[in-house]
């Protein structure tokens, strides 16, 4: 069965003046564990359909299923509510918290779900050591390099073990090696907590690394490809 | 957490956080400190009035308070005085005569208030010697000596040793008139009470009035200030038939004046406030529009809106509340030290304080409901002008904010 389902998904920006057709009726199924790369030239919809996904904007005909719950009927409140528990975010930048360390900057989110303190404090560690960066708990995003700080970032995404992650861009700033590195640390715990995760890309380096390569051009599902592994 | 993330985004842009703190203290304590020193004024004129004539308490004959007629005397005041020395709260009282009448010299006469004392009780009681400049106090003139403010002396060209005649009515309504000498002149801080407050002694005033015993007042003083109310409740009770009042209701005029100033001033500091509060709404205001993409990351990961608003609130609140603390420390630290020291103004305002009743030395002063006002205030202030920003926060749309470049 399918965790995200979207069913005729379109989204027109500036519907009254100048409408700009970012998706065209995007029909698409992810199913639990997969790992999944959205890929397509500039403008082709990759935000706006993770967007949409991810219940940050609201599409302008369709529907979107997660777990059979249509999040495009819920109310900005609720989708607010609905993200903290069961979506993950990666984004290209700005992901964190400057005041706050990379351990706080993970246990943000476990906090705000109101999970028990020492689960959180354990939980943390646990998953900032599997990125890679378990000496370097206490430090804040201004002390960490680029890629370690989307490093802090997935792991922050993943600590509250969501439904699925999704990931807009994560490496678009990151040099090839920190790229390769994020890639890999994905991959492994996408493989080792099966957690969905979909994330979009231009970069011709990182695409190979998804099992699924979804190709998007202009707002329009041009290939699906399953490379398997 | 929430209110560590505020504590810690307060320093991110420390040399704007650090310039409308310092705008804030320095504020706050320039308006204590004003507030103080016209507070201590107030005060100052207080403690003048109560050490000068009015005393704690003073008791009369209810109808004297009313009508002020020589006639209206205490019917037993010996008997008074003696209950007044058995009771421990009571550390002095004196009797006084008092009758209205005209002093005249050769050449000008002037309407008084006619005081009779008995100087070694009132010495005790009142400061009056204290404010001799000139001559000696009731002391080498035998018979009939009167002791006369500086402004009455210049008035009538009158000096120590002039011969004056008062008079007056007595208590059969017969126009009495007496000569008596002047034996030391005195000068208050208020012209106007020099000006019109004659003193003499009982022991010469009362015969003429036509009764030895005559006393129409009762003044005393409690051995501690903040016993007063107490004790003028417990003569009360002890008196029923005279009127007791404290010196908070003789100088009525001045709590008055007291409240009346406290609030103003309260006023100042609120508008004073108000114009620091647009400061701290302009900082959090640019701390919140810096902060876009960050707040949409919040809100997109699921940081709800009453956790967005919250902690915009406690950013302000607490920014405000760190100035505010520094300058109230600051005020608080100033005006205790001045307040020991005291501020002479004989050198900006020479004399010209003294037409008022007032002196030189202010000792500024405020007490704590002020600070607790202006504690409650900078709260007040500090939610108002968190409120916009905060509103402008919630109005991010999580989508566009994390898509800015
Ligand atoms: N808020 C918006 N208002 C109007 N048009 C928009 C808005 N956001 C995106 N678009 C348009 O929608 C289309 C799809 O944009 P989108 O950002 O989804 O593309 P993308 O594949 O993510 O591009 P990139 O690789 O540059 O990030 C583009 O033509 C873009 O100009
Ligand atoms: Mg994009």
């Amino acid at each position: 069965m399918a965790v995200i389902e979207t069913i005729g998904l379109s989204k027109i920006y500036n519907e009254t003046i100048v409408p700009v057709k970012a998706l065209n009726e995007v029909n698409l199924a992810f199913e639990q564990g997969e790992f999944t790369s959205i890929v397509g030239p500039s403008g082709s919809g990759k935000t706006t359909l993770l967007n949409m996904l991810g219940g940050l904007d609201k599409p302008s005909s369709g529907s979107i299923l997660i777990n059979q719950t249509d999040i495009t009927k819920l109310k900005e409140r609720q989708l607010i509510d609905y993200r903290l528990r069961h979506i993950g975010f990666v984004f290209q930048s700005y992901n964190l918290i400057p005041v706050l360390t990379a351990v706080e900057n993970v246990s943000f989110i476990m906090l705000l779900q109101k999970q028990p303190r020492k689960a959180i404090d354990q939980r943390a560690r646990e998953i900032l050591e599997q990125v890679g960066l378990g000496d370097r708990l206490n430090a804040r995003p201004a002390q960490l390099s680029g890629g370690q700080q989307q490093r802090v970032a997935v792991a922050r995404a993943l600590a509250s073990r969501p439904d699925f992650v999704l990931a807009d861009e994560p490496t678009a700033n990151l040099d090839t090696q920190s790229a390769f590195n994020l890639l890999d640390i994905m991959e492994k715990l996408n493989r080792d907590e099966n957690i969905t995760l979909i994330f979009s890309t231009h970069d011709q380096r990182v695409i190979e690394r998804a099992r699924r390569v979804i190709t998007l051009v202009d707002g329009a599902v041009a290939s699906d490809e399953n490379h398997g592994s | 957490m929430l209110i560590k993330i505020a504590w810690r985004n307060i320093w991110r842009n420390t040399s704007r956080s650090l310039t409308i703190l310092i705008a804030i203290m320095i504020g706050l304590a320039a308006a204590l400190m004003a507030s103080a020193f016209s507070m201590g004024f107030v005060q100052q004129r207080f403690n003048n009035v109560i050490e000068r004539f009015v005393s704690h308490i003073q008791i009369h004959n209810p109808d004297f308070v009313h009508d002020g007629e020589v006639t209206q005397y205490l019917t037993n005041p010996q008997e008074i005085m003696l209950k007044l020395q058995q009771n421990q709260t009571v550390k002095q009282a004196a009797l006084r005569t008092k009758a209205n009448g005209i002093i005249a010299s050769a050449k000008v006469s002037s309407g008084v208030q006619i005081t009779g004392i008995d100087p070694q009780a009132e010495q005790r009681l009142t400061d009056l010697k204290g404010w001799l400049i000139k001559g000696a106090y009731f002391e080498g003139v035998k018979r009939n000596p009167v002791y006369i403010g500086q402004e009455l002396a210049t008035k009538l060209k009158a000096d120590v040793g002039s011969r004056l005649v008062l008079n007056f009515q007595n208590l059969d309504g017969e126009i009495t008139a007496a000569s008596f000498k002047v034996v030391g002149i005195f000068k208050t801080i208020d012209v106007a009470f020099d000006e019109t407050t004659v003193f003499v002694q009982r022991t010469d005033i009362n015969p003429l009035l036509g009764g030895e015993q005559l006393a129409h007042e009762i003044a005393l003083l409690s051995d501690d200030f903040d016993q007063i109310t107490k004790l003028k409740q417990q003569l009360q009770q002890q008196f029923p038939e005279l009127e007791v009042r404290s010196w908070e209701k003789l100088s009525q005029e001045l709590v008055l004046m007291q409240e009346m100033t406290s609030q103003s001033l309260i006023f100042l500091v609120f508008i004073i406030l108000l114009g620091l509060g647009f400061g701290i709404l302009n900082t959090m205001l640019m701390s919140v529009f810096e902060r876009t993409r960050e707040l949409g990351m919040l809100m997109a990961v699921g940081m709800n809106k009453k956790r967005v608003f919250l902690m915009i609130m406690f950013e302000t609140v607490l920014l405000s509340f760190t100035g505010a603390a520094a300058g109230m420390l600051l005020g608080f630290g100033l005006i205790s030290w001045l307040g020991r020291q005291g501020i002479n103004l004989a050198g900006v305002a020479g004399d010209s304080l003294a037409i008022y009743g007032y002196g030189n030395m202010i000792y500024p002063y405020l007490e704590t409901p002020f600070y607790l006002q202006t504690a409650f205030l900078v709260l007040l202030i500090a939610l108002l002008s968190a409120l916009y920003p905060a509103f402008k926060a919630l109005q991010l749309v999580p989508a566009e904010a994390v898509r800015k470049e």
